[in-house]
C-alpha cells in the first residue's frame, strides 16, 4: 500500500502567502517612496 | 528611462515570474513523500536565504571598496542592498519556522544555523538603525561600512555552520562540492526560483539606489 503523504499543506499555503505579502508590500512601499521623493524634488525646484 | 523606472520594470517582471514559480512549485512539482506539501516551502525559503546572503555579501564588498575609494555611490549601493537584504531576511525567517513546525515539531530551535541567521537579521537591522542615528554623512558611511564588513565575515560561518556544529538544519543540497542531490523536476523549480529571487534583488536595489540618489540631491 502506498505511504500516506503528511497533511501539512496549511503551512505551505501560509508560507506562500506571507512571501507574496512581504515582496509585493515592499514593491508598493518603494513605488510610494519614489512618488513622494519626486513630488518633494518638484516642490524644491 | 531613469534607473528607478528600469528598476520598477525589472521588479514587475520578476513578480510576474514569481507568480509562474508559484504555479510551477504548487501545481507541477511533485510532493516529497516523507515531508509532504510543507517541503515546497523550500522553493521560497532557500532562494530567500540566498538573496539575503547575496545582499549582505555585496554590502560587505561595497563597504570595503568604500573605505578604500571613498566613493559615495558605493555607500549608497551598500545602504540599498542592506535594506533589500532585510526584506529577504524577513521572508527567510518567516518561511523557515513555517517549515520547521510540521517537520521538526517546533517553530524555532537555538541551533547554530538558525542562531547565526538571526544574527544576520539583527546586523541588517543594526546597519539601518546606525544609518538613521548618525547625521554626519561621512561618519555615517564609515561606521556603516564597518558593520557591513562584519556582516560579510559572518556569511561563511552561516554557510558552514551545518558542517561545523551538530545542527537540526538540513545540509546544503545545491551549494556543495558534490552534485545537487535533488530529483530533476525539483532542482529545476529551485534553480528557476533562485533566478527570480536574484532578479527581484536587482530590481529592488535599482529602485532603492535611485531613491537614495534623489534624497542626497535634495
Amino acid at each position: 500500500m502506498p505511504e500516506a503523504v503528511a497533511g501539512n499543506g496549511g503551512y505551505m499555503i501560509a508560507a506562500y502567502i506571507v512571501t507574496a505579502v512581504i515582496l509585493i508590500g515592499y514593491s508598493v512601499l518603494l513605488a510610494r517612496r519614489a512618488r513622494k521623493s519626486t513630488s518633494r524634488q518638484e516642490k524644491h525646484v | 528611462m531613469t534607473l528607478a523606472q528600469r528598476g520598477r520594470w525589472i521588479t514587475i517582471g520578476a513578480l510576474m515570474l514569481l507568480a509562474g514559480i508559484y504555479v510551477r512549485a504548487l501545481r507541477f512539482t511533485p510532493v516529497e513523500l516523507t515531508q509532504g506539501p510543507a517541503q515546497k516551502i523550500f522553493y521560497l525559503h532557500v532562494p530567500a536565504a540566498w538573496s539575503a546572503m547575496l545582499s549582505m555579501g555585496l554590502v560587505g564588498l561595497a563597504s570595503i571598496l568604500f573605505l578604500i575609494m571613498k566613493d559615495a555611490r558605493l555607500d549608497r549601493f551598500a545602504a540599498a542592498s542592506a535594506e533589500v537584504g532585510t526584506v529577504f531576511c524577513c521572508v527567510m525567517l518567516t518561511t523557515g519556522p513555517l517549515w520547521a513546525r510540521p517537520i521538526w515539531g517546533t517553530w524555532w530551535t537555538w541551533d547554530a544555523r538558525l542562531t547565526l541567521t538571526l544574527m544576520l537579521f539583527f546586523l541588517f537591522i543594526g546597519y539601518q538603525v546606525l544609518r538613521g542615528a548618525v547625521t554626519d554623512p561621512r561618519l555615517r558611511a564609515n561606521y556603516a561600512a564597518v558593520v557591513g564588513i562584519c556582516g560579510l565575515i559572518l556569511l561563511p560561518f552561516i554557510h558552514l555552520s551545518v558542517y561545523l556544529f551538530r545542527t537540526l538544519h538540513p545540509m546544503p543540497i545545491v551549494l556543495k562540492p558534490s552534485a545537487p542531490s535533488l530529483p530533476p523536476e525539483m532542482l529545476v523549480t529551485l534553480l528557476l526560483s533562485f533566478g527570480v529571487f536574484t532578479l527581484l534583488y536587482v530590481g529592488f536595489v535599482m529602485q532603492r539606489y535611485a531613491l537614495g540618489e534623489g534624497e542626497s540631491d535634495a
